[in-house]
C-alpha cells in the first residue's frame, strides 16, 4: 500500500491560496518597441507571449466553462472559477499590448489570426456526437491545458526571479504585466493539474498531451520569433537564431536551455504535483506590491 | 553451377537497389527541404490557415475608458458667444486622432462626452469647447459655471467613434458646436494635402466658434470654405454643396439632428459613391454608477431552459439563476470585468453596469453578474 501511495502526486497543502481575478489595466504609451534596451531578439522572444496568450487563454476559459458541470469537489470548483477569471484577465491584458505594437509599425495580425484559427477551430468544439466522443475531446483538452500550465507556471516562476531583466533596464510597465501574470500563474499553478487528475488523470494521456503541447509550443514560439524579427521595422536584416536564445539564457534575460530541459522529466514523473515547484508566498508578495495589482485593488468596490 | 550466380547476383542486386533507394530518398529530402525553406522564406507564416475574422489584437475600447485621469483646467477662454473653450492639462495623456472624444466627469458626478478640438500633435493637454444649452440636461451649465482655471476634473478616454478614414477627397459639414470634431479633421486634411471643402453653418457669426481659424485655413483657395450664418445668409444650400462634391469622396457631418437628416436625405441624388459619416451631439448617455432606484426586482426568462427566474433587489441575475435554475452557470469575478458570465439577450432593455463590453456587444449581450433590467422590466436570455 505504501509503495503505491508514494507513486501518486502529493500536493503541498501550504501552497494553496484562494484565487481571485484582478481588474488590471496597463498604459503602454511610454513603452518602447524594444522594451529590453538594445536586445530586440530577447524582447521579441518574450513578445511572442502577446501573440499566443490572448487566443490561448481565451480558449482555456472556453474549455473550463464546459468542464464546470463535471467538477464534483467544492474546493476544486472554487479554484476553477477563480482560475477562469484570472485567465480571462491575462488574455485581455496581453491583447491590450497588440494595438501598441501595431502603432509602432509591427502589425501582429497576420500571426494572431493564425493563432486564433489554431485555438478557435483546430482546438475548438468539434462537431462530435454527444456522449463518449465529446467527453473524450473535452478530457483531451483539459489534459492539454494541464500540460501548458506546467510551462506557464515554469515561466511565471522564472520571471519573478529574473533580476537580470531589471538590471538591463527593461520597461517597468511590461515587467509589471509579465510579473503580475507570472505571479497569478504561480498562484493557480495546481488548478489545471488537479482538475485533470480529478476528471481523468491517466498517465498515458498525460504523456500524450504533454508531447502534443510541447511540440505545438516550440513550433508556435519559433514561428513567432521569426515573424517578429523579420517584420520589425527598425531591424534591417532581423533574423531569429538559436544562438541568440542560448546567449540570452546565459545572461539571465530568458530561461536557460538547461532549466527548460529539466522541466520535462518533472512533468512526466508519476509523482509530479505543481505545488512542489515555485513559491506561492513569493507570488503573493509580488502581487501585494505590483503597481497594476494594487491599482486594481483600489478600483474594486469593497475589494479584499 | 546454376546456383552460384544466383547467390552472387542476389546480394549485389539488392545492395544496388538499396543504394538507389537511399539516394532517391536523400535527393527527395534535399529537394523537399530546399522547397520548404524557399517557401517559408517567401512567406514565414506558411502553412497555417488564419481565422477569417481575427478575434485577437483589437484591444478593448471599453478598457481604455476605465482608465481615468485627473486633469487640471489650464486655460479657459470665451471662444464665441455662449461657447467656452477649455484646455485640460495633465501628464502622460494618450495620443488621439481627429474625431475622438473624452468622457468628462463633472463635479456633480454626471458624465458628458466632448469632442477634442485641439491639435493632436500637442502633447500634455486636451482641448474641448462647450456651448451653454439653456434647457439641456445641465452638463453644459456645469461646465460653464463650475470649471475655472485651476479646477481639477476627471477625464476618461479618449475614444473614437468618428474616425477620419483615408480618402482622396473630403467634404465636411458642421453645424454650430458640431465644428469641434470637424476642426482637427480639416487641419489633418490640409496638412496631408488631401482636397477638402467645408460648409460651416450657425445661427450668427458671433455664436460660431473657431471662425477665425477656419477662415485662415480657407485663404489659399477661397471657395473651399462656405460659412453660412443664418441671421445674414439664411439656410445653407446643402444640395449645392453635395452636388459639387467629387465622386467617392468621404462626407463627415456633425451638427444638430435636422442638419444630419437633411444630408442623409440628399445623398441619393449626390455624385456617385459618397460615403457619409456622422456624429450626433448627444450620444446615448454613458453608463453611470448604479443609481439606487435601479435596484428593483425583475423577472428573467430563460428561453432555452423554459423557466422564469425572479431577481430580487440587491441580488445579481447570476446569483438568482444559479440559485433557482442553473447551478453550473460559469462566472468568475462577479464585478463586471472578466467577461466569463456574458450571455445573449433575446428581448428586453438592459441597464449595463460592466466595464468590459463594447457598444456593439452591448446591443445583444450582457454580463449577468452586474447588469440588470432597465426600470424593473423583463429580460429574455438565451439560456
Amino acid at each position: 500500500m505504501s509503495n503505491t501511495a508514494s507513486l501518486r502526486p502529493e500536493p503541498v497543502a501550504s501552497e494553496h491560496i484562494p484565487l481571485k481575478a484582478r481588474n488590471v489595466a496597463f498604459d503602454w504609451a511610454d513603452t518602447p518597441l524594444h522594451w529590453i534596451p538594445g536586445d530586440p531578439a530577447t524582447t521579441h522572444t518574450i513578445n511572442v507571449l502577446h501573440l499566443l496568450l490572448p487566443a490561448g487563454e481565451r480558449w482555456f476559459v472556453h474549455v473550463y466553462k464546459q468542464v464546470l458541470p463535471y467538477v464534483r469537489d467544492a474546493r476544486l470548483r472554487e479554484d476553477v472559477i477563480g482560475f477562469i477569471g484570472q485567465e480571462a484577465m491575462h488574455s485581455q491584458a496581453h491583447d491590450g499590448v497588440l494595438p501598441h505594437l501595431r502603432a509602432q509599425g509591427l502589425d501582429p495580425t497576420p500571426y494572431t489570426a493564425q493563432v486564433d484559427w489554431f485555438f478557435e477551430k483546430l482546438l475548438g468544439d468539434r462537431t462530435l456526437p454527444p456522449g463518449r466522443a465529446r467527453k473524450w475531446w473535452l478530457l483531451e483538452r483539459v489534459a492539454l491545458i494541464a500540460a501548458i500550465e506546467h510551462y506557464t507556471a515554469f515561466l511565471g516562476d522564472w520571471v519573478l526571479n529574473a533580476g537580470a531583466l531589471d538590471a538591463r533596464g527593461a520597461d517597468p510597465t511590461m515587467l509589471d504585466l509579465l510579473r503580475w501574470h507570472g505571479a497569478e500563474e504561480v498562484e493557480h499553478r495546481s488548478v489545471a493539474f488537479d482538475l485533470f487528475v480529478h476528471l481523468d488523470g491517466g498517465y498515458r494521456r498525460r504523456v500524450r498531451t504533454w508531447a502534443t503541447a510541447f511540440t505545438a509550443l516550440v513550433f508556435l514560439w519559433q514561428r513567432g520569433i521569426r515573424f517578429f524579427m523579420e517584420n520589425d521595422p527598425t531591424l534591417i536584416d532581423g533574423k531569429a537564431s538559436f544562438r541568440e536564445f542560448l546567449r540570452a539564457g546565459r545572461q539571465g534575460v530568458l530561461p536557460t536551455a538547461g532549466a527548460m530541459t529539466r522541466s520535462i522529466p518533472q512533468y512526466l514523473s508519476r509523482t509530479y504535483h505543481p505545488s512542489r515547484y515555485g513559491s506561492t508566498a513569493q507570488a503573493a508578495a509580488y502581487l501585494a506590491g505590483s503597481p497594476a495589482a494594487t491599482a486594481a485593488e483600489s478600483r474594486t468596490p469593497g475589494g479584499a | 553451377m546454376p546456383r552460384t550466380p544466383r547467390i552472387r547476383k542476389a546480394p549485389t542486386a539488392r545492395t544496388a537497389r538499396a543504394v538507389r533507394t537511399v539516394a532517391v530518398a536523400a535527393a527527395a529530402a534535399l529537394v523537399a527541404r530546399r522547397a520548404l525553406r524557399h517557401r517559408i522564406k517567401a512567406s514565414p507564416l506558411w502553412p497555417m490557415p488564419a481565422l477569417e475574422t481575427p478575434v485577437s489584437g483589437k484591444g478593448r475600447d471599453a478598457q481604455v475608458t476605465t482608465t481615468s485621469r485627473q486633469l487640471t483646467v489650464a486655460e479657459r477662454t470665451e471662444e464665441a458667444a455662449g461657447v467656452v473653450r477649455l484646455r485640460l492639462a495633465g501628464d502622460g495623456l494618450p495620443d488621439w486622432e481627429p474625431g475622438a472624444h473624452i468622457d468628462l466627469v463633472l463635479p456633480s458626478g454626471a458624465i458628458r462626452q466632448y469632442s477634442l478640438c485641439g491639435d493632436p500633435a500637442t502633447p500634455g493637454s486636451y482641448t474641448i469647447a462647450t456651448r451653454l444649452i439653456e434647457d439641456g440636461r445641465g452638463g453644459s451649465r456645469e461646465v460653464h459655471e463650475r470649471l475655472h482655471e485651476g479646477t481639477a476634473v476627471e477625464v476618461r478616454g479618449p475614444r473614437n467613434r468618428f474616425r477620419l478614414d483615408e480618402c482622396h477627397a473630403y467634404v465636411f459639414l458642421a453645424g454650430g458646436i458640431g465644428i469641434t470634431p470637424i476642426l482637427p479633421m480639416v487641419r489633418r486634411a490640409e496638412r496631408e494635402g488631401v482636397p477638402w471643402r467645408l460648409l460651416y453653418a450657425g445661427r450668427s457669426r458671433a455664436s460660431m466658434p473657431f471662425l477665425e481659424e477656419i477662415e485662415k485655413l480657407a485663404a489659399p483657395g477661397a471657395d473651399r470654405v462656405t460659412v453660412v450664418a443664418e441671421d445674414e445668409d439664411g439656410r445653407p444650400d446643402l444640395a449645392a454643396l453635395l452636388a459639387g462634391a467629387p465622386p467617392y469622396a468621404a462626407v463627415y457631418c456633425c451638427g444638430p439632428e435636422p442638419l444630419m437628416d437633411a444630408v442623409a436625405a440628399l445623398l441619393p441624388d449626390a455624385p456617385e459613391g459618397l460615403t457619409l459619416h456622422t456624429e450626433r451631439f448627444a450620444p446615448a448617455a454613458a453608463p453611470s454608477p448604479a443609481p439606487a432606484a435601479d435596484n428593483v426586482p425583475f423577472e428573467v426568462e430563460l428561453h432555452r431552459t423554459g423557466r422564469t427566474v425572479t431577481v430580487p433587489a440587491g441580488t445579481s441575475i447570476l446569483r438568482a439563476i444559479r440559485d433557482q435554475a442553473l447551478p453550473d452557470l460559469p462566472y468568475s469575478c462577479e464585478q463586471g470585468f472578466c467577461g466569463t458570465c456574458q450571455q445573449r439577450v433575446l428581448a428586453g432593455e438592459v441597464a449595463h453596469r460592466d466595464e468590459l463590453l463594447t457598444d456593439a456587444e452591448r446591443d445583444d449581450s450582457l454580463l449577468i453578474c452586474v447588469s440588470r433590467a432597465r426600470d424593473g422590466g423583463r429580460l429574455v436570455l438565451d439560456l
